[in-house]
């Protein structure tokens, strides 16, 4: 979850591959002043401490000039380190990013993108975490592979140059290529006498193909391949150690100033992301608006855990919604609600105070008479307790069988909605019956206060676990 | 690798050919055009082994020729990356050696020969092991892994490799 092995991986990648990578062209000469090698690691560094960043602001952050920072980043982009986005926009739009900027509460932002405004293009960079753990694999394949097919000499098709008109041929051509008054291979073009491409690494000196030069060269190659498992091996090791890992996700820029903007605003309403009517009002805008609490691990904990979260509090909302047609369709007027009623009370108690939206459409008439239908519920509930002792019995039998059905299916979010609908098919049966049923009914009603508590309390827990699996699947 | 498939060719045939013996000039005539034609698909086709079924023959407007669709069986034989064949060393020289597998011409690199192999020019360039024992010359014949192949419309070329285990000089016509 936590993002510091992914910066640990991007670091010493950068310090592996990239820290002699000069961002000047070829035309400018290099004196010693001009030498830029090693920005490229400090810019990777820096991203590892921030997440969407506007380059001018790195930039000044970074004491650089935006024109060579932009090299570097493109550079970068095009070995697929860093996602860019470009916009075009104008005051405002800088505006709600510096806001985000704002809301992560990163000590290196400030606000001063206001002032930038003139500036209409804007391009912003971020690291692209999972990408990069996919670049550095194949690159690290990649050199592997090719030292490992030059010191066997296995699978390699043989490339023929011609000194003079340096087209390039393969063995396979060589049919084409064999002249019949000598044993060389001959140019097309020119006729000239080919010669074996020797730029693999280790033939530069060894020019001939005597045995000496051979076993040279493959010692060469052998050393080199010790030399690289070794120097890399730290590498490696992060590699292994973050494969497990789920993979922090900004999302695009979008998404993610839209998070953060949330987080800012809600960050100090509630810290509970469980909370089923908010998450499940707030899809509009490019994703659920979730607590951005600054540290990226934890932002990236509920990124993943919102598109469960909504399963859970369409399946909560769908439960209230099912109810009023059935307590409506049965006739059974007052006790019914008041059975909704208490139900409804217990959520609020549980949750949030804000999951009685939905219902209130529906209720609104009733909520008048809610206080003193409740309370003589309360009357009428405390005496059917003392009174049908048996039958709260049966109840918590069937709680039992409810709670050991919840605990054996494990504690996903499905389950625990098919528990509702079970549950609700029950109270149907019995408010079918009788009115003798009322009673147990009320005990049923225990039953289900109990419920919803359990299935409060086992929300959060789940939550986690469903937020872990989700990234596994991402990840595979 | 062979394989026994069934192919589709529509054949044309001169008008001077038909009466009692059209059927027969007509698979004649299918061998003569189809046996050892290579397609970059099917590879080479080695031998018709049988007429599936002859269609119904249109006659071409103008020429006379009849067109008839004919479907045979027969056998190909498609070179593939990573099989070991056998074949015959039809030169050596010093980028390495070209050896045909029947009808199928594989080069095989001196870099793909192995180190302890040297070239020998002269008369009857060879390459040979330093102690002389085992010689790679001319009607060599030489058991090989091919490692690509290139595959025209009308032709298959192959390189291959003798240097892994159990590949190399299997009857040297010197010795035998």
């Amino acid at each position: 979850m936590s993002l510091e092995p992914f910066n640990r991986l991007v670091k010493l990648a950068a310090r592996a591959f990239y820290d002699d990578i000069s961002t000047k062209g070829d035309n400018q000469p290099k004196t010693g002043r001009s030498d830029n090698r090693g920005i490229a690691v400090v810019v990777l560094d820096a991203l590892t401490r921030r997440q969407w960043v506007r380059e001018e602001d790195l930039a000044k952050d970074l004491k650089l000039h935006t024109k060579q920072l932009r090299r570097t980043i493109r550079f970068f982009e095009e070995e697929k380190l860093i996602a860019r986005e470009h916009r075009r926009e104008t005051a405002k739009g800088a505006k709600i990013f510096s806001a985000a900027v704002a809301a992560t509460a990163d000590g290196h932002h400030t606000k001063e993108g206001e002032e930038k405004v003139k500036l209409h293009t804007h391009s912003y960079c971020c690291l692209d975490y999972a990408q990069i753990y996919d670049v550095v694999r194949y690159r690290l394949h990649r050199m592997r592979k090719k030292l490992k097919d030059e010191l066997e000499n296995k699978n390699t098709v043989q490339e023929y140059i011609c000194p003079n008109c340096s087209r390039r041929y393969t063995a396979l051509d060589a049919l084409r290529l064999i002249s019949p008054d000598d044993e060389y291979f001959h140019c097309e073009n020119c006729n000239g006498k080919l010669e074996a491409e020797s730029d693999k690494i280790a033939a530069q000196e060894a020019g001939d193909g005597d045995d000496n030069a051979r076993r040279r060269r493959r010692e060469k190659l052998k050393s080199m391949l010790q030399k690289m498992e070794e120097q890399l091996k730290p590498l490696v090791d992060q590699l292994t150690r973050v494969k497990d890992l789920p993979v922090p996700e900004f999302g695009n820029l979008q998404a993610w100033e839209a998070r953060a903007h949330a987080a800012g605003r809600g960050g100090l309403g509630d810290g509970s992301s469980n909370d089923p009517s908010k998450s499940s009002q707030g899809l509009g805008y490019g994703g659920t608006p979730m607590p951005f609490l600054g540290d990226t691990k934890v932002e990236v904990a509920f990124a993943g855990l919102d598109g469960k979260d909504d399963v859970k509090s369409e399946t909560v909302s769908a439960s209230l919604k099912v109810l009023p047609p059935w307590m409506i369709k049965q006739g059974m007027n007052l006790t019914k609600e008041q059975r909704g009623e208490v139900k409804e009370e217990v959520k609020m108690d549980g949750t949030s105070t804000s999951s009685t939206f939905s219902d209130d459409k529906k209720s609104s008439v009733e909520t008048d008479d809610k206080k003193s239908i409740q309370d003589e519920y309360v009357k009428a509930y405390y005496a059917a307790l003392l009174k049908k002792q048996q039958e709260l019995e049966e109840a918590a039998k069937k709680q039992q069988e409810l709670s050991s059905s919840n605990a054996a299916n494990g504690d996903t979010g499905t389950s625990s909605t098919r528990q509702v609908g079970m549950k609700l098919k029950r109270e149907d049966d019995e408010g079918d019956e009788d009115v003798e049923w009322e009673e147990s009914n009320v005990a049923g009603n225990t039953n289900e206060n109990y419920k919803v508590n359990d299935l409060n309390v086992q929300a959060e827990p789940s939550g986690e676990d469903e937020d872990e699996d989700d990234i596994d699947w991402e990840e595979g | 690798m062979f394989f026994h498939i069934i192919l589709e060719r529509n054949m044309q045939l001169h008008p001077r050919h038909f009466g009692r013996n059209l059927r027969d000039n007509l698979v004649a005539k299918l061998m003569k055009d189809v046996e050892g034609t290579c397609s970059g698909r099917h590879g080479f086709v080695v031998a018709i082994t049988g007429i599936e079924n002859i269609g119904k023959g249109l006659i071409r407007d103008g020429t006379g020729f009849v067109t008839f669709p004919v479907k045979y069986q027969c056998v190909v034989f498609r070179p593939f990356k990573g099989e070991i064949l056998e074949a015959v060393v039809t030169m050596v020289n010093k980028m390495g050696f070209f050896a045909e597998a029947g009808p199928v011409q594989i080069f095989v690199s001196n870099h793909l020969i192995p180190d302890d192999m040297e070239f020998q020019s002269g008369d009857m360039p060879n390459y040979t092991t330093s102690d002389g024992s085992v010689k790679i010359q001319k009607d060599s014949e030489v058991r090989l892994k091919i490692i690509g192949t290139r595959v025209d419309a009308t032709e298959i070329f192959c390189i291959g490799t003798i240097k892994d285990d159990f590949l190399g000089v299997i009857n040297d016509p010197a010795t035998a």
